[in-house]
């Protein structure tokens, strides 16, 4: 029977985002029924995509032990170029590939500071961040860009009725789940993140993974910027702003460690980026007054890290106990 | 040797997010230099030991709305043939602090800022109070009276009201009672403030006409923005009245709209009476095209002038503390006076520039 409830207590706590995305899902259900609907679930995803695409990439920066502040910055130097270079004529199609490739380069950048010179993440990327801005800014002049219907119509078209936010989001997230849970890439990365000397003792290349998780992670939040302008329709000089502390929440509440070797990407930063915007939108349902909104939303995200915390303590102690209970009976024959 | 080049890839993205900062601070003052050069021509041409100088510090250029302020500024300043020393904080409290502490030191004969934001510009006014230099403050207000200013700001809940009681009396044709929603600014921003309390004094002014306010944050973000409305349409589907606080969010209203079959002209069936406030450039192509009712319209170039105005008299009569605040009355652009004003609205004059 003890044995039983164990079991269950440790399903529960391994299992804590999921949980506390579904019973704060219920109770906003059950105070504004509305929210039960289809389409605001719909809405809630589609409105999570560019976030969650963004911290995807996190997650992967961050079982390793590392961090990156840039990718706000990215998604606006890359958006905005796109805007500028469509506005001057430049074929749609080109101007989201070059999008992309900045994205790539500026991903490149942050890995080599951080892998040949031995650079700390934190910094390497908060000078990237503010190098980042100021370049956007340049290019704009820090003028809004509007963009053409074309590209907005990408954030509203559908494939077979699914937004194609939600589609891009999903293949996103489904590749980052192979890599992560099927690939010697993907075990290579944990490794890094546990020990990195020990990774290396093991043979593993780490200088490799680390460049090529932070030129995912650049690539990511140039895709990510694409997504939001699509939606929004304009770019501005604050796009893109505070949305690497987005990234980096979702993935932290979806249960990656800051301190690397711990995580993943489905479901865990899914349901990170997914809780948050949820929150967001929950609260304007209720229309809970707007002074107490973010006292509201940053005390929910302050319980689930509080929770994911004190989850990881006690599932350790949870299966150590285990082991001593069945070795106490070996021990006695 | 990996010291060195860390310090030397450090530098370089050191070097690099100066880039920006830099680019346009060059541009910005060849361009100080060429457009007095030309302008001083036209002007009543002073003599050179007469010229004044003054520095004109903007945080950026964030908007359009700050565009046109900073276009204000500066055809009213060269107008007048005064020498201008143009500096861009790029959104830096500090660093606008810094650039005034220089103008000082280099003997600028007043000091015009659009500054980052209420606070900084107190501590501003402050440097220049100590240095006997007069300052003047464009748009956003010293958030206290502690040093003295000249100061010119619009009157942003009454603007709010015009607009939105203009809106008030297209929906009183409707004959039944309509369900309000604001897109509410920033909480830290007294503009924001006064544009929801402006929007609240119609609503509390007509109980009958409106059913009860759906409020929906923004935080002038506009991604912010786009997820709070579609959420708060869903939530409230018979929306028919919207006020946005600040006109750059009506790309994303469209956005939210339209797939819901909302986004309608006047006159046509499921038209949403709308509204907003700034008077951008957007605001004037949306009321042209007839999908928005009426828009508040801050008049730049009424601040650009009086500030510049108080500053002369200022200089001329020694003065070195003025302590002046100019209140800009704004008005509503209106479906029913677009004839008439269309042209007074900043954002149609950047349209036109443009053309």
């Amino acid at each position: 029977m003890k044995d039983t409830v164990n079991k269950l207590l440790l399903t529960l706590l391994k299992n804590t985002p999921i949980m506390l995305f579904i019973v704060i899902f219920i109770l906003f259900g059950i105070l504004s029924p509305k929210f039960f609907s289809y389409t605001n679930f719909e809405n809630i995803a589609t409105q999570a995509s560019y976030v969650g695409i963004i911290a995807v990439g996190m997650t992967f920066i961050l079982l390793t032990g590392g961090i990156d502040l840039s990718v706000g910055s990215i998604m606006y130097v890359s958006a905005a170029t796109t805007g500028v270079l469509i506005a001057k004529g430049m074929p749609i199609p080109i101007a989201l590939c070059l999008a992309l490739l900045i994205g790539l380069v500026f991903g490149a950048v942050n890995a080599f500071a951080i892998v040949k010179l031995k650079i700390l993440p934190f910094v390497v990327t908060l000078s990237t961040m503010v190098a980042g801005r100021g370049v956007g800014l340049s290019i704009t002049e820090s003028r809004s860009i509007m963009l053409p219907d074309t590209i907005t119509k990408i954030g509203s078209t559908r494939i077979i009725g699914i937004p194609l936010p939600i589609i891009i989001f999903a293949i996103v997230v489904g590749v980052a789940y192979i890599i992560l849970a099927k690939t010697t890439l993907g075990r290579q990365i944990y490794a890094t993140g546990n020990d990195v000397e020990a990774a290396k003792k093991a043979g593993i290349n780490t200088d490799k993974i680390l460049f090529t998780i932070y030129i995912l992670s650049g690539l990511f939040a140039a895709l990510g910027g694409i997504i939001s302008v699509a939606q929004l329709g304009n770019i501005n000089a604050g796009f893109g702003s505070g949305d690497e502390f987005d990234a980096i929440a979702a993935a932290v509440l979806g249960g990656t460690s800051l301190f690397g070797g711990v995580g993943g990407v489905l479901p865990g930063t899914v349901i990170g980026t997914v809780l948050i915007q949820m929150i967001q939108a929950g609260l304007v349902y209720l229309q809970v007054n707007l002074y107490i909104q973010p006292i509201i939303s940053a005390g929910i995200i302050f319980l689930a890290v509080f929770l994911d915390s004190i989850r990881d303590a006690k599932i350790n102690k949870m299966e150590r106990r285990k082991i001593r209970t069945e070795q106490a009976p070996a021990s006695a024959k | 040797m990996k010291k060195l080049l860390a310090a030397l890839v450090v530098t370089t993205l050191m070097l690099g997010m100066s880039t920006g900062c830099a680019q346009k601070q060059a541009a910005t003052e060849t361009k100080e230099t060429a457009a007095a050069e030309t302008k001083e021509a036209a002007a009543e041409t002073p003599k050179a030991d007469e010229q004044k100088t003054i520095l004109f510090g903007f945080q950026d250029l964030e908007t359009e709305f700050w565009v046109a302020g900073h276009n204000a500024i500066m055809e009213t300043l060269e107008s007048k043939g005064i020498k201008v020393i143009e500096k861009n904080a790029n959104e830096d409290a500090n660093k606008q602090l810094e650039q005034v502490k220089d103008g000082i030191a280099q003997g600028v004969d007043g000091i015009i800022i659009i500054p980052q934001d209420g606070e900084s510009a107190v501590t501003i006014a402050g440097e220049a109070n100590k240095a006997g230099i007069p300052i003047g403050v464009f748009n956003r207000p010293l958030s206290n009276k502690d040093n003295k200013a000249i100061v010119a700001v619009a009157d942003n809940e009454v603007i709010a009201e015009q607009a939105v009681e203009y809106m008030a009396q297209e929906a009183k044709k409707l004959g039944k009672k309509v369900t309000p929603l604001i897109m509410v600014g920033d909480l830290g921003d007294p503009n924001a403030i006064a544009r929801k309390q402006g929007f609240y004094n119609v609503i509390e002014k007509y109980p009958d006409l409106f059913n009860k306010v759906v409020e929906v944050p923004t935080k002038w973000d506009a991604a912010t923005g786009l997820a709070n409305l579609q959420s708060a349409m869903q939530a409230n589907p018979d929306v028919d009245f919207l006020f946005t606080s600040s006109d750059f969010l009506f790309p994303q209203i469209k956005a939210v709209l339209e797939p819901l079959g909302k986004w309608k002209k006047i006159g046509e069936p499921g038209h949403v009476i709308m509204g907003g406030l700034d008077g951008d450039s957007t605001a004037g192509k949306l009321i042209d095209e007839g999908y928005i009712d009426a828009t508040g319209v801050q008049d730049v170039y009424f601040e650009a002038q009086a500030i510049l105005d108080e500053m002369l008299k200022a200089i001329e009569a020694g003065e070195k503390t003025p302590d002046v605040w100019v209140q800009d009355p704004g008005f509503a652009l209106t479906q029913g006076n677009v004839e008439e004003r269309r042209m007074d609205m900043w954002g149609n004059k950047l349209r036109e520039d443009l053309k």
